[in-house]
């Protein structure tokens, strides 16, 4: 167990070199197992955890280049655990149903190499390798848009992929100069985030810093309004680059927001909190109302991960072990089912060959399996309790209540405004007569496709009543994490909000 | 005892996962017995816990954990008491009829296993909600109920009109869900915890100003599941479902929800009699508003639906007055009249052929009897009428309202009263009495097969005779809910009896005479007034133009204008500018080697120029 | 009058704005390397009196080097010459286009 996580890292991209040299006849199934073989190691990493401990297990630590501080530093704990193990549950599941026939072995490849720097952003402790795999995911992402995309791939890909870069390379600044300040500080250079945690800065500092990384968090998650990238990736990818993008891609944004800017900047992140706040209101309301008035079926669970993203980011900033464990859980809670939602939206454009709702109508009795999962899914969407969905959106607002209440009540119109668009959605698909005649031959969903859902369907059920296994260790790091920011805090205001957010009673 | 609790819980649920394994294929008798035979279980397990519950024993469980984050600790944990051991009997006893109803009812139906299986799943969620020992859990109960009515209301789901219907329904609760949520907040931050022990333990040091919070943000939730006004509009068209469904969830068990929250969170609203009062208006505001739209209507069910809501706001008078237990009483009577009023409806549709516009049928009374005689019996439980069961739980509603000094409700409670005995036989008169119109218009009606009748028979005892255990329920429950003082005079008590029975017995004798002669002329279909009624005050008309429709277009607007002209435009400017100054600079790029020397040299003399003049920071 | 390093700088510079001037107004390719060469030579001028004048020989190494790096340059640019010409009969440098971007 001493290199698990260097062998969860690796695994993909070695296997994936490994994958030229496989026939394109068997690529797809060597590519299965190994997102499996993955998967079970995740879960091994799982079994290994110690769930009655907060800080970083399984570390490894080996310096690179010891002048400027920079090493091979990766660690998990209860926050990146799941994340970790949504991302290689969601590979394996995406690979499983991918449908696609032509450069399948390319496909397969880039696949693999996208889930070692999926992984890589959420096992890495050191903040240069952080960067260096957050940059590396973009590039088989531009590559899967753009290769099998539909008619629009060229732009909806090198959008997505200047987008984010765009966004990053500020981060990038802001990391080498909050390097120079921990050098002046402590008289050596340092990129572990271990070792800036412990490091308090001045309030001025952390406002610039802040910013710098807010800017490549905000356009990855991606927070109004620089979330416009989000509808033609989304639009354009082929399923398993939808799937791969909603579950995991936009979660590392969010990520970001957890791992990075609260526990570093404790004082920026409280003085920004209304503010971002209110954006996370803007997406949720705005993000579904525009999904409400989408015609393509795709284009509304683009849309509607938006607006779910903003209850996340809510939650992330409600300063409380209530609020930012419900949105780490509403992350992979949200990263299972948009990506169900994907597959499904994938299997009848298989079929049909186009995603616009008006082509459809009466499909629940022609696929009535189909409908089945679609409607559980959707009802895990708008949060219905006993499924995934509920858990997360419940805790991330209640624990926004705490900061200000007229904030949750309009980002909690997003379960009035939720319902609106995935019923509506469902009820012109799935509902009234078959008017189609190419819609009255279907097929229901193969055994293919049902391997692919079932899992999902399963753990979203499965979850919902009993998220206790993944809330436990995410709420001790959680708490753990409020721990660091208490010590941190400069500012008198945000030591008083800090203490306020998180205890019971007391006047408002 | 436990014991007990799980079967009546889980044997719906498993009865529902049952039928759900056949959903999808075609008609199986099977489906229909087993949870038919599992809610019974159901019923009787509940039976057994009716009697081992009184005064100092109450059941409560906690099975295992739910949600634990931060300091919040919900539980999957279940309460039998003197309330929820009441509305589990209720439910389940209603819930047993119904699924045996539904079997003749729904056998010519292709989807007759999933409609089981949707069924069951509601009792369940029903049972959650009413046993939940928190606000969470209620929670669950309260979603579950909202997605069965969803899949019941659309089951039909080629119609249009269902599936619209359906998602009406799930929308406008879920907008009063939100007000739930935020009350479960607020409980959360102030009191720490969610279980109904603890919270009641200490409201008492909550300040006046949260307590009004919590109880207006409960009750708006409270207001969408009970189809309160504004949030009244699903209910009626909720009867685009099956009608079994409509007896069952929008009758007798679902939409009492709300009232049972107000209920269950009583010992809230006892310290906030503002908000009681509120309550109370607002109830009789809706039992008014509501019965009036119910005096015009031509439809079978949305008249039963308008007369549901009517006494919705009854229970909500009374339960905002701080009579707990009336409420609680009113509810259970209700249950028992209205479903065998909607079953009742069901046969008549059954025989007509799922005509529903009462000005069709007439003189139905000769071809079925059995029917014609349950729903007469339910419409004067209805009306409250001596010695039904509507007369003892009406009555004493009427009466707190008269005790409150309240004289305002009492007199729209009371208009009220006469108004539902009125519409009540309008509608019996019009289906069961008076000109045979269908045969005209080439009905064959005929009776429904006899194990449906019997298995309406008991509510129609219970319609007759649950009155007389007033003092045993009263006695019963008060152990819990608080008590209600009355500190009339029994000769006033008396006298409003009187008056209100010769109020309803009025309204009947005014709809038998005027019925049994014709009913009213045509002439009165071109008055505003029946216009307005029949219109539902032009309040769907008023949703649709002021919120749905603007919404839609809002939607539109943000998407093709704002998303994609502006935020995004801006986005591709940027780009575009960027790619432009390339475009432009390009030409710098001629290939002619002595214009790019030329260029080298302006560039090396602007380094020089910089060397020299600009120090940068050292 | 003494000789010192201002006059030796002159010089280069004077030579430096001559190449210079030849680069960006010659046309013809082989007038262009001998103005190269110049632009080098001014540069070594440079490099010498300043290494003289401090006595630390690495400028004149340095120029030393410029001259190697000079001569290679013109015997592979005279080459390239020599086949442009073969090519196209001509060595005017307008008639050198295929880099256009």
């Amino acid at each position: 167990m001493n290199h698990i996580l260097t062998l969860i890292v690796f695994f993909p991209i070695v296997a994936g070199i490994f994958a030229f040299l496989v026939h394109p006849k068997s690529v797809r199934v060597f590519g299965i197992s190994v997102a499996t073989i993955e998967f079970i190691l995740s879960i091994i990493l799982w079994l290994g955890f110690d769930a009655n401990t907060s800080g970083i297990q399984f570390v490894e630590y080996i310096p690179l280049i010891s002048q400027f501080g920079m090493s091979y530093y990766l660690g998990v704990d209860g926050i990146s655990l799941f994340l970790v193990i949504l991302s290689t549950f969601m590979t394996m599941v995406a690979l499983i149903a991918v449908s696609i026939k032509t450069d399948i072995k390319n496909l397969v490849i880039a696949v693999l190499f996208l889930e070692t720097t999926m992984v890589g952003v959420f096992l890495s402790l050191d903040i240069i390798l952080f960067y260096l795999f957050w940059e590396a995911s973009l590039v088989p992402m531009l590559y899967i848009i753009g290769a099998w995309g539909s008619e629009r791939r060229i732009y909806a890909a090198i959008k997505f992929f200047l987008y984010t870069f765009a966004g990053s390379v500020l981060m990038l600044v802001g990391i080498l100069y909050m390097g120079y300040l921990f050098y002046e500080a402590t008289g050596m250079w340092s990129f572990a985030i271990t070792d800036w945690y412990q490091m308090a800065l001045p309030f001025g500092t952390q406002l610039w810093l802040f910013g710098a990384f807010f800017l490549a968090f905000a356009i990855k998650v991606p927070m109004f309004p620089f979330h416009t990238w989000l509808p033609y990736a989304h639009g354009q990818a082929p399923t398993i680059g939808s799937v791969i993008l909603a579950a995991v891609l936009l979660k590392m944004g969010t990520y970001g927001f957890v791992r990075f800017s609260l526990p570093l900047f404790p004082d920026a992140s409280i003085y920004f909190m209304i503010p971002i706040a209110i954006i996370a209101v803007i997406m949720v309301i705005y993000a579904a109302m525009v999904a409400y008035a989408q015609e393509d079926m795709k284009q509304v669970i683009a849309y509607s991960s938006i607006s779910h993203m903003g209850i996340i980011i809510l939650g992330t900033f409600a300063m409380n072990a209530e609020g930012i464990t419900g949105s780490i859980f509403l992350m992979i809670s949200h990263g299972i089912v948009s990506g169900a939602l994907f597959m499904l939206v994938g299997v009848i454009y298989d079929r049909r060959h186009t995603k616009m709702m008006s082509q459809f109508g009466g499909l629940a009795s022609v696929m009535p399996t189909f409908a089945t999962i679609y409607g559980i899914m959707l009802m895990a969407s708008v949060g219905l309790p006993l499924t995934i969905g509920f858990v997360g959106e419940f805790l991330s607002l209640m624990g926004f209540y705490r900061i200000d209440w007229v904030i949750t009540l309009f980002a909690g119109t997003g379960i009035i405004l939720g319902a609106l668009y995935m019923l509506t959605l469902y009820k012109r698909s799935f509902f009234g007569e078959v008017t189609n005649e190419e819609n009255r031959s279907l097929k229901d969903l193969n055994g293919k496709e049902l391997s692919a859902l079932i899992p999902l369907v399963i753990l979203v059920v499965l979850l919902g009543v009993y998220p206790k296994p993944i809330l436990g260790p995410i709420d001790l790091s959680v708490k753990k994490m409020i721990q660091t920011m208490d010590n941190k805090v400069v500012t008198k205001e945000a030591k008083d909000l800090i203490y306020k957010a998180n205890s019971i009673g007391g006047g408002e | 005892m436990e014991k007990y609790l799980y079967i009546t819980l889980f044997a719906p649920l498993l009865g529902s996962l049952i039928a759900a394994l056949f959903a999808a294929q075609k008609k199986m008798l099977f489906t229909g017995i087993i949870t038919s035979i599992l809610i019974g279980i159901s019923f009787l397990s509940s039976v057994i816990l009716l009697n081992y519950i009184d005064g100092d024993t109450i059941l409560h469980v906690k099975m295992m954990d739910w949600i634990s984050a931060g300091n919040i600790d919900i539980p999957f944990g279940f309460v039998v008491d003197q309330v929820s051991v009441i509305m589990m009997v209720t439910v389940t006893l209603v819930s047993t009829v119904v699924h045996v109803y539904s079997i003749g009812y729904m056998e010519h139906d292709k989807s007759f296993n999933r409609f089981f299986s949707y069924l069951s799943a509601f009792v369940f969620s029903m049972l959650i909600l009413v046993m939940s020992d928190n606000f969470a859990g209620l929670f669950i109960g309260w979603e579950g109920v909202g997605l069965c009515s969803w899949l019941l209301i659309g089951f039909w789901y080629h119609k249009h009109s269902a599936s619209w219907a359906a998602n009406e329904a799930f929308i406008m609760n879920r907008i009063a869900d939100l007000g739930m949520l935020m009350g479960l907040f607020l409980i959360y931050w102030k009191v720490g915890s969610l279980q109904y022990d603890i919270v009641f333990a200490n409201i008492v040091n909550l300040d006046v100003t949260t307590l009004t919070w919590i109880g207006v943000f409960l009750f708006i939730g409270a207001m969408g599941k009970s189809a309160q006004f504004p949030l009244h509009t699903w209910l009626a068209d909720a009867m685009e479902g099956p009608t079994p469904v409509s007896a069952l969830i929008h009758a007798a068990t679902m939409v009492t929800a709300g009232v049972y929250l107000v209920i269950r969170a009583g010992e809230i609203y006892a310290l906030i009699p503002e908000v009681g009062y509120v309550i109370a208006s607002l109830g009789a505001f809706v039992a008014v508003f509501a019965a009036s739209m119910a005096l015009v209507n031509r439809d079978l069910k949305r008249i039963i639906a308008y007369s549901t809501l009517s006494q919705l706001g009854y229970m909500f008078v009374a339960a905002g007055l701080g009579a707990y237990w009336i409420a609680l009483f009113h509810l259970m009577t209700h249950a028992f009249f209205k479903s065998l009023l909607f079953l009742g409806a069901g046969n008549v549709m059954h025989a007509m052929n799922d005509e529903l516009d009462i000005k069709k049928m007439g003189g139905l009374y000769d071809s079925m009897k059995a029917t014609a005689i349950l729903m007469t019996l339910a419409s004067i439980a209805l009306a409250g009428i001596y010695p039904f069961a509507g007369f003892f739980s009406k009555d004493k509603i009427l009466e707190v309202a008269f005790n409150h000094e309240a004289y305002l409700l009492w007199f729209a409670l009371f208009i009220g009263a006469a108004l539902t005995a009125f519409y009540s036989f309008r509608l019996v008169m019009l289906v069961f009495f008076g000109e045979k119109v269908h045969k005209k218009l080439g009905f064959h009606p005929h009776e429904v097969q006899p194990f449906v009748i019997y298995a309406l028979t008991p509510l129609a005892l219970l319609a007759i005779v649950a009155g007389f255990f007033e003092h045993s329920f009263h006695a019963f429950v008060t152990d819990l809910l608080k008590d209600y003082e009355f500190t009339l005079d029994h000769s006033i008590a008396l006298i409003l009896i009187f008056a209100t029975s010769a109020v309803a017995l009025s309204g009947i004798g005014f709809a038998v005479y005027k019925y049994s002669r014709g009913g009213f002329s045509e002439s009165w279909e071109k008055k505003g007034i029946y216009k307005l009624l029949i219109n539902q005050y032009y309040i769907p008309k008023f949703y649709e133009l002021t919120i749905q429709k603007p919404l839609y277009n809002l939607s539109k607007f943000a998407w093709q204008k704002i998303d994609l002209k502006i935020v995004d435009a801006t986005v591709d400017m940027i780009a575009r500018v960027l790619y432009g100054t390339g475009d432009t600079a390009r030409k710098i790029q001629s290939g002619n080697l002595s214009s790019m020397l030329r260029w080298m040299v302006a560039g090396v003399a602007i380094l020089l120029v910089l060397a020299i003049f600009i120090r940068p920071m050292v | 009058m003494m000789i010192g390093l201002t006059h030796y700088l002159i010089l280069s510079g004077i030579l430096f704005i001559i190449g210079l001037v030849g680069v960006m107004r010659r046309k013809n390719l082989l007038m262009l390397f001998f103005s190269t060469e110049i632009l080098l030579n001014a540069v070594n001028i440079g490099f010498v009196a300043v290494s003289k004048y401090y006595g630390d020989l690495s400028g004149q190494m340095f120029a030393f080097f410029i001259i190697a790096v000079a001569a290679s340059e013109v015997a592979v640019g005279l080459g390239l010459l020599v086949l442009w010409y073969k090519r196209t009969g001509s060595t005017d440098l307008d008639s050198l286009q295929m880099m256009k971007g």
